[in-house]
């Protein structure tokens, strides 16, 4: 087989069962790749008000068929599970499809060892890791590494397994401790975070994957691929995005977004943080802290950073990272200037193995809950939290981790805490239970109604509409034609740069986004390089055609996006059994009733009837129904009708609660 | 000493990408892994260290001497390669190289070793994927010293330019 390698490996820790099942031709075409089969697996083994912790319940990991190969960017995993982290209007128990996409090097390793797919299921009775070398498939005890955090761990693994080239993907112990944003980290600090997949790891007693492979990967046309993806490293080599990106990492993003007013600052209640750029921009950054730049599998770029400390109260303190969301979140977001104190912060929050945005959000929040005399020290056992506190802020992370005081109750993420507390739900920036990431929804409209309509609840890297930032239409106007066709081009342009702030164009700039977005996901490949700095293009010139000549199937560009909307609509699925629409895809009522309160923006709030109308656009340009249901028509047109009954079920939990509510 | 081009490698700069590897594998045998290749980088990444191990074609290259059966030849570009016709697979040249350089191709189990991509109009594809990140570079042999020791003298520059105005100040001074 070409491009893919075939196969998905089934291990069950209950009983130590290992499985390989072949992949036919007709499944790897309909589901392509990476999120694709791990959407349809997760959908199809799992069932509504099933708990996301049911030894039953599968962990997906997956990779593409551009992953491991000469592609560039082609070294993204993603990892499927149930959330444990996402909630519903109709209740915290309600729980739906989560997934968490990491860079590094393990899925090439996968690739490798001969895998598309491995689905773990079941609870092994103590602490264990799975060691898989090429067919043999092992589960060993790890005992000695429950409570190691990520960096011990991997390295303890590596030394025992006796090769470094072994790639790693493991918890910390916020994992073990079953904090409900717990990421699964691999190659030492490349973490999938959101939506708590380390959680699910953690409940199956299962500390790591070790993995090596000793086999190649063919090519249907190998020297038109070599050819294509020769073309696409020129291409991103001649982009100044890229070369800016290769710099100054994300944090490239910090002076932009601060421009133009969208980074969070105070728990997100504002978008604008004074002189952010003069103090966490990309350039200074890298001159203060930068060790060296790190790079996933197969990319040119590079965009990862290696922190050390030179000099100060952290001096020789290094880390892998930080990313812009982790700096963000855990720096304007708890009002801190104190960079190297914060990059400390995101080291040891990404080493303990937690999500950098939602523990940002859980100190932040609290913060903001002391401020406003919500909670005051009795309530926390005597710490107190005020904005910017570094040193308190790493002592709750390792408590959080640990499920220690009141660690235990943040370590339920923010909108189960303020549930517990009984106070602050109205200050818990989130969509579906997962907290917002660090652009303010109030003034970038294309991301806010992403957020609202993210199948993994709050997040911008499902409906990835960067075109409505100035400084990518500008340089991507082509795109911006592609996606929005000629009309609405007419009124983007017209409106030009006032339309981020304005609903319009959104729910068709997010409809192709999120597609766009989708296809590096299937196919494995990076999303940034199509969305944030896109200085690989689109999805149609940069993965569609190195996907066809890796595999040799004859798909073409519509057939490919149509797949992409087959994914997000099975995972849309997953949200409409459950009885979770129209109601879910919106923000707290914060955002709709308190404006921005600094920076360009000041004065913003959302509308709510513009809001309603965008919602029932988004709809009806997915041909949903008024209720934001998927209809039979559709679910039929994309070859999935089996999900139908299904949702007629989520349908009627929809109704009750609608006449409930009514009452 | 023959003219000729040579790799230099800087680890300083490597991000640990593994781009090289793919590019050597995809070209020498059209399928992409990283045992494939010809250039493996060595990883110590708990401290984000990456050193790119490749043959640099040594003047006085201790393989050739070794082989038992003459198979490590040297090509006009200066590239020293197996001839695998002869080679039994002994491993004796990767005993003897002081980098550990040359790799066991797992399709023969025979010594392979880079070839400079022979003379292919890209130049050495590891090179030309490593563009970006500039670790590795192909230069003229008598460049060789001159682009090493720049890297370093670049990190001495900015400590030393203020040494040396202080310098000619003491020397002016001690004149007047």
């Amino acid at each position: 087989m070409d491009g893919w390698m075939g196969q998905r490996l089934r291990i069950d820790l209950t009983d130590g069962k290992v499985e390989i099942e072949k992949l036919s031709p007709d499944y790897l075409k309909k589901w392509v790749g990476g999120r694709g089969f791990n959407s349809e697996l997760v959908y199809h083994e799992t069932w509504q008000g099933m708990d996301p912790l049911d030894p039953k319940a599968p962990l997906c990991f997956a990779c593409g068929p551009l992953s491991g190969t000469f592609a560039p960017l082609s070294g993204r995993t993603t990892i499927t599970a149930r959330s444990p982290m996402t909630a519903s209007y109709l209740g915290n128990e309600i729980h739906g499809h989560g997934d968490s996409n990491m860079g590094g090097h393990f899925s090439a390793a996968m690739k490798y060892a001969g895998y598309d797919q491995i689905v773990i299921k079941g609870k092994a009775s103590k602490p264990v890791y799975i060691w898989i070398d090429d067919d043999k498939v092992e589960i060993r005890d790890a005992s000695r590494l429950w409570g190691l955090k990520i960096k011990e761990a991997t390295k303890s693994i590596l030394e025992e397994l006796g090769d470094p080239d072994i790639r790693v993907s493991t918890i910390g112990p916020a994992g073990e401790n079953l904090v409900r944003f717990a990421s699964i980290t691999n190659s030492y600090s490349s973490s999938g975070g959101r939506t708590g997949m380390g959680c699910v790891m953690g409940s199956k007693n299962l500390k790591a994957i070790a993995i090596r492979g000793s086999k190649a990967i063919t090519f249907a046309d190998p020297e038109g691929f070599t050819k294509q993806a020769w073309q696409l490293r020129e291409k991103i080599h001649n982009s100044p995005s890229a070369k800016k990106r290769r710099l100054e990492g994300s944090l490239d993003l910090f002076d932009a977004g601060n421009a133009i007013g969208i980074n969070a600052y105070k728990n997100c209640s504002t978008g604008y943080m004074p002189g952010i750029e003069e103090i966490y921009g990309g350039v200074q950054w890298a001159e203060q802290f930068l060790l060296r730049r790190k790079g996933c599998w197969s990319c040119p770029v590079s965009c990862g950073r290696y922190t050390y400390i030179k000099e100060g109260k952290w001096a020789g303190f290094n880390c892998g990272g930080p990313e812009m969301e982790s700096l963000c979140n855990l720096g304007p977001r708890i009002a801190s200037e104190d960079v190297a104190g914060v990059n400390v912060l995101c080291g040891v929050v990404n080493d303990l193995g937690m999500d950098s945005i939602s523990a940002g959000a859980a100190l932040s929040w609290t913060m903001e809950c002391f401020e406003k005399g919500y909670l005051t020290e009795k309530d926390t056992g005597g710490i107190p939290f005020k904005w910017g506190d570094i040193e308190t802020s790493l002592k709750v992370a390792d408590m959080i981790a640990r499920r220690e005081g009141f660690g235990d109750i943040l370590a339920e993420g923010n909108i189960r805490a303020a549930e517990k507390l009984g106070i602050g739900q109205d200050i818990v920036p989130h969509c579906r239970g997962l907290e917002h990431i660090s652009v303010d929804p109030r003034v970038a409209l294309g991301f806010s109604l992403g957020y609202a309509m993210s199948t993994r609840g709050s997040d911008h890297l499902k409906n990835y509409s960067c075109l409505e930032f100035a400084g990518c239409a500008m340089s991507r106007k082509e795109q911006v034609a592609e996606a929005l066709g000629p009309e609405l081009e007419k009124e983007f342009w017209k409106d030009f740069p006032k339309q981020m702030t304005e609903l319009k164009t959104k729910p068709a700039l997010c409809t192709w986004s999120e597609r766009n977005k989708c296809v590096a996901d299937l196919v494995g490949c990076c999303c940034q390089a199509i969305g944030s700095w896109g200085g690989a293009g689109t999805w149609n010139d940069a993965y569609a055609p190195l996907f066809r000549l890796a595999t040799g199937v004859d798909m073409s560009d519509e057939e490919l996006f149509k797949a992409a909307e087959r994914v997000v609509a099975i995972e849309r699925a997953h949200w409409n059994r459950e009885g979770s629409a129209r109601q879910d895809d919106t923000h707290i009522d914060r955002y709709f009733e308190e404006p921005v309160t600094g920076g360009p923006h000041k004065g913003l709030k959302i509308d709510r009837n513009e809001w309603a109308w965008a919602q029932s656009e988004y709809y009806r340009l997915h041909n949903w129904d008024k209720d934001g249901f998927i209809t039979p028509e559709k679910a039929k047109d994309l070859g999935i009708a089996e999900i139908t009954p299904d949702i007629e079920a989520g349908k009627k939990i929809y109704k009750e609660w609608l006449e409930k509510a009514k009452k | 000493m023959q003219q000729r081009k040579v790799i230099v490698i800087d680890p300083d700069k490597c991000t640990g990408c593994h781009s090289c590897e793919m590019a050597c594998s995809i070209k020498h045998f059209a399928k992409c892994s990283p045992l494939l290749s010809r250039i493996q980088i060595q990883e110590f990444r708990d401290v984000n260290t990456f050193i790119p191990i490749t043959c640099v074609a040594c003047e006085d290259a201790p393989c050739i001497k070794v082989c038992p059966m003459g198979a490590r030849i040297r090509l006009e570009s200066g590239a020293v390669v197996t001839n695998e016709d002869v080679c039994l697979g002994c491993r004796a040249c990767i005993y003897t190289c002081p980098f550990g350089a040359p790799v066991i191709d797992p399709e023969n189990g025979k010594a392979m070793s880079c070839d400079l991509c022979n003379d292919d109009l890209l130049g050495p594809w590891c090179v030309k994927a490593c563009t970006m990140q500039g670790a590795l570079q192909f230069v003229d042999i008598e460049k060789c010293s001159k682009t090493v020791g720049r890297g370093f003298a670049y990190t001495l520059k900015e400590e030393y330019a203020p040494q040396a105005v202080q310098k000619e100040a003491e020397a002016s001074f001690s004149f007047g």
